[in-house]
């Protein structure tokens, strides 16, 4: 105990909580039927210090299980940032909760903050205290964080006829000396007390780990094609309700609530779980983490590798919540963790895993507005729009980039730029009619409002290719990101800086290929050579290139340099594994293949969690990522 | 162009009509963007011109299913509304009788098999005669989801039910969970979007809005054990709204 210690008698602690009450919204545990929640407190003989655990973690106060994030109205696609700058008071958070706070904030509050986590976490006085009853599915000590020495502003230990207080920030100071009568200066018995029930603390846990904590990311790249994965998750009811309760999860949902006049409405998020089947699911309707173990093994791959790689601690507390959750019994981190760890043998097969290098996106939860300047249909499906930023002069973004297109009611989409870097505020989008919000957008008409948020993730780093001899490989749309780059390399001004430039473009019939015109002007660059191919080519189409599989037109190309090669790839994930094999055979280096991947990103931040492949975040480490980087991880091309 | 919506009943108990009627200041916003040309409950008028139809209760005879593929043919969307039309929903409990033995022992001896009202075959939801576009589901709707679903429809979106348990919505209201009670609740296989109504008022789940996922038996065994429930409990449960165990998710 270092910071400054005071005591209250009991008496007098009951009058500091009552007076809060009147000072603050100030919530507290309670019971409730049998358990016990952080609810809103009405009077001081409410609080319960003695609970074991609550229901839910006091996440649910900064980060809350459905929140409105954006008032909106429909018609003028105008929105405004909710917030909630109500003062708090939050009684009897425990260590373990304390300590998963602190996580929380890494998260919503590093680099570039989440607005609304923000607001509340500042405005929200913590009132910790400390374990007097041991939940029985607890391992916290295992964990350390049975105590808690910072991340409080005051910490409470409730010792029946006395409580000590010990003052953990000046904000705690201020509202103990101004709420609270009579404090004493602790005296070294009090102290001593404090230390002793502390100490005590460990040997009353039932749940124990049996490896050191700090072992578990090691335990885990061991035993990723363990059979305990399949074992226990065939009991798995897929209710999602582990990682409802667990205080370290953070992932959520976005979607846009309309009110039944069609004229107004809320952007709002909702808890999510990666044990529900469609957490990834992308617009057209591809799943990954398919299977149940899968999800089930992602769950403590975040907890014990993934977050632990990315923040540097290990992403759960042992509250003992999600044990208490779980009606099968399955979910237990204590004990599959135990459990693998001496059953590492049995494992097939391990995962090697480490950090890719990311972007901080500017977080900001607000599209910036935008107007619909240029609509040019290309084909049945898709439309191209040119999109001018109205708050902004110019736009800078890497080729590769994406932006979330936003239309209040509809809801966000991550969308790839198809043109190049020019400067101003003007960019193009390429858009396949497949879900609500791209469908919307093949209604609108020029003139029309939406809005964007971006640019997001990591595009194609264009210094990296300067010299270099490009390869570019494009599967059906995913010529559209591709194109911000093509023409990026083969503008009058850039073009000298590389070799040679090879496009291979398929398609899956002659009306599905895009920028077809463009391809004849890029033909007439210098030292460009360009393969095309269809799948197939219905009668009485007419197509005078190649019918095939992209990786065909490797047969027509020769790479003359391939070591001073770059390739660039982008289609559909079935594409991947065999376009990568042409071009290994080709005898290019996989440091120097890129590839850009989709999946469902979400919030575009890193947060939201959606469009995880394995521990990597495609928002923020991609959606182009060096080929290199990501070829060991199982989950890339499912 | 508002669409225009018509509501039909067939064996139920006009509960989720009911519902609707009862959204008091919604049903004033509702009628601002949507036309209703048929809703017996409310109104008289009747129209054979409409895009959307919803259709409540389960298909137990003959005729019904005569005026259910007329509906559908008028219909260019067709809403399955409540359990009843969803699932074959409590009318399905009589499927495990023969016709003749239901009529006998509600209707006595008398002579009813010249009468076609009393013509009756197995209870079938709606989508057991005709293709079914659209499902609400709930004994009764709730009134929420059906605001939802024709806000979805007028603003162009696709009505989606959610694909994960009551469970999930149980969690975010923070209720104690109804096992730790030694109740069976039916919530960890249920398909949500009800809000977890009952088990936020200490009533366990009965599974009203259908199953949304088979549990493996060898797991249910084990969570029964533990918990200390009756199986045979689950049977009766089950049956209450699902006889006939339609899944709702297909993996």
């Amino acid at each position: 105990m270092d910071g400054e210690i005071c005591r209250l008698e009991k008496d007098d602690f009951l009058a500091f909580v009552d007076n809060l009450i009147n000072g603050f919204e100030t919530i507290g545990v309670k019971e409730k039927r049998g358990r016990f929640v952080f609810s809103h407190l009405e009077s001081a003989a409410e609080l319960r210090l003695d609970h074991d655990v609550t229901i839910l973690p006091p996440k649910k106060n900064f980060l809350p299980p459905y929140e409105k994030m954006i008032k909106f109205n429909v018609g003028e696609q105008k929105g405004e940032l909710l917030g909630d700058n109500t003062k708090r008071v939050i009684i009897g958070v425990h260590p373990y909760d304390i300590v998963a706070l602190k996580q929380m904030d890494m998260v919503y509050m590093e680099g570039r903050p989440d607005e609304l986590y923000k607001q509340r976490r500042e405005n929200t006085i913590i009132i910790g205290s400390d374990i007097l009853r041991v939940n029985d599915f607890s391992f916290a000590s295992s964990l350390g964080t049975h105590v808690v020495e910072d991340g409080f502003d005051l910490m409470l230990t409730d010792l029946g006829k006395k409580v000590i207080i010990e003052i953990g920030s000046e904000r705690g100071r201020e509202i103990l000396m101004d709420y609270a009568r009579n404090i004493k200066e602790a005296s070294d018995q009090d102290i001593k007390d404090v230390e002793n029930h502390r100490k005590a603390l460990p040997d009353r846990y039932k749940v124990k780990l049996d490896i050191e904590k700090d072992q578990i990311p090691f335990l885990l790249m061991d035993v990723f094609e363990h059979p305990l994965w399949e074992e226990e998750s065939k009991k798995c009811l897929q209710c999602g309700s582990c990682t409802l309760v667990c205080p370290t999860c953070y992932c959520y949902d976005i979607r846009d609530e309309i009110s039944l006049t069609l004229e107004d409405g809320e952007r709002i998020r909702t808890w999510d779980s990666c044990l529900l089947p469609d957490f990834t699911k992308i617009a057209s309707g591809e799943i990954f983490r398919k299977d149940k173990s899968e999800r089930y093994r992602h769950r403590f791959y975040r907890k014990g590798l993934y977050i632990p790689m990315r923040y540097n601690f290990i992403a759960c507390v042992g509250c003992g919540r999600c044990i208490m959750a779980c009606i099968p019994k399955i979910a237990d981190p204590a004990k599959v963790f135990n459990t693998l760890s001496r059953r590492k043998h049995e494992s097939k097969g391990k995962l090697v895993y480490k950090m890719i290098e990311g972007v901080e996106a500017d977080s900001r939860i607000l599209p910036e507005p935008a107007v619909i300047r240029r609509i040019e249909p290309l084909t049945e499906n898709e439309k191209l729009f040119e999109i001018e930023l109205l708050s902004r002069d110019s736009f800078h973004f890497e080729p590769g980039q994406f932006v979330e297109v936003s239309v209040f009611g509809v809801g966000e989409a991550p969308i790839s730029i198809s043109s190049p870097p020019s400067g101003d505020n003007r960019f193009e989008l390429v858009i396949r009619k497949v879900g609500n919000l791209t469908n919307r957008m093949h209604s609108m008409k020029e003139g029309e409002k939406l809005g964007i948020r971006g640019p997001l993730g990591k595009g194609f780093r264009v210094e990296d290719l300067e010299g270099k001899d490009l390869l570019f490989v494009a599967g059906g749309i995913g010529i559209v990101p591709l194109r911000s780059l093509i023409k990026h390399v083969l503008s009058k001004d850039n073009r000298p800086r590389f070799g040679k430039i090879y496009i291979l473009y398929g398609a899956r019939t002659p009306k599905d290929m895009l920028f077809m015109d463009e391809m004849e002007k890029w033909k007439e660059v210098d030292d460009v050579e360009i393969r095309l191919s269809v799948d197939t080519c219905p009668e009485g189409m007419k197509w005078n290139h190649s019918v095939g599989v992209v990786t065909t037109l490797f047969n027509e190309i020769e790479i003359q340099n391939p070591k001073e090669t770059v390739s660039l790839v982008v289609g559909p994930p079935v594409m991947y594994k065999f376009v990568i094999k042409c071009l290994e055979d080709a005898g290019i280096k996989d440091t120097n293949i890129f590839v850009s991947l989709e999946r469902r990103m979400k919030c575009g931040l890193g947060r939201c969690g959606h469009c995880q492949i394995n521990g990597i975040y495609v928002c923020r480490e991609g959606p182009v990522f060096r080929y290199s980087d990501i070829k060991n991880l199982p989950e890339v091309f499912q | 162009m508002k669409p225009r919506v018509a509501f039909f009943d067939f064996a139920g108990c006009e509960g989720c009509q009911l519902q609707i009627a009862n959204m008091e200041d919604e049903i004033l916003k509702l009628i601002e963007i949507v036309d209703i040309v048929s809703f017996r409950e409310i109104s008289d008028v009747h129209s054979d011109d409409y895009d959307i139809a919803f259709v409540e209760g389960s298909i137990s005879r003959p005729m019904d299913e005569e005026r259910l593929k007329d509906i559908r043919e008028h219909a260019d969307i067709l809403v399955a509304l409540g359990s009843c039309a969803c699932l074959g929903g409590i009318n399905k409990m009589r499927n495990r009788f023969n016709e003749d033995e239901l009529i006998e022992s509600v209707y006595g001896d008398k002579e009813l098999v010249s009468n076609p009202f009393f013509n009756i075959h197995r209870a079938k939801s709606v989508d057991e005669v005709v293709k079914v576009d659209y499902y609400i589901p709930g004994c009764p709707i709730d009134r929420d989801e059906f605001e939802r679903f024709v806000i979805s429809i007028s603003s162009g979106k696709k009505p989606e039910l959610p694909n994960y348990p009551v469970c999930v919505e149980c969690k975010k209201r923070e209720n104690p969970c109804l096992f730790d009670e030694g109740k069976l609740c039916l919530g960890p296989i249920t398909l949500a979007g009800c809000n977890a109504i009952c088990p936020s008022r200490g009533s366990p789940c009965i599974g009203c809005r259908g199953i949304l996922e088979k549990p493996a038996t060898e797991c249910i065994k084990e969570i029964f054990q533990r918990y200390n429930i009756d199986y045979n409990e689950l049977k009766d449960k089950w049956n209450m709204f699902n006889f006939g165990d339609k899944i709702w998710r297909k993996e």
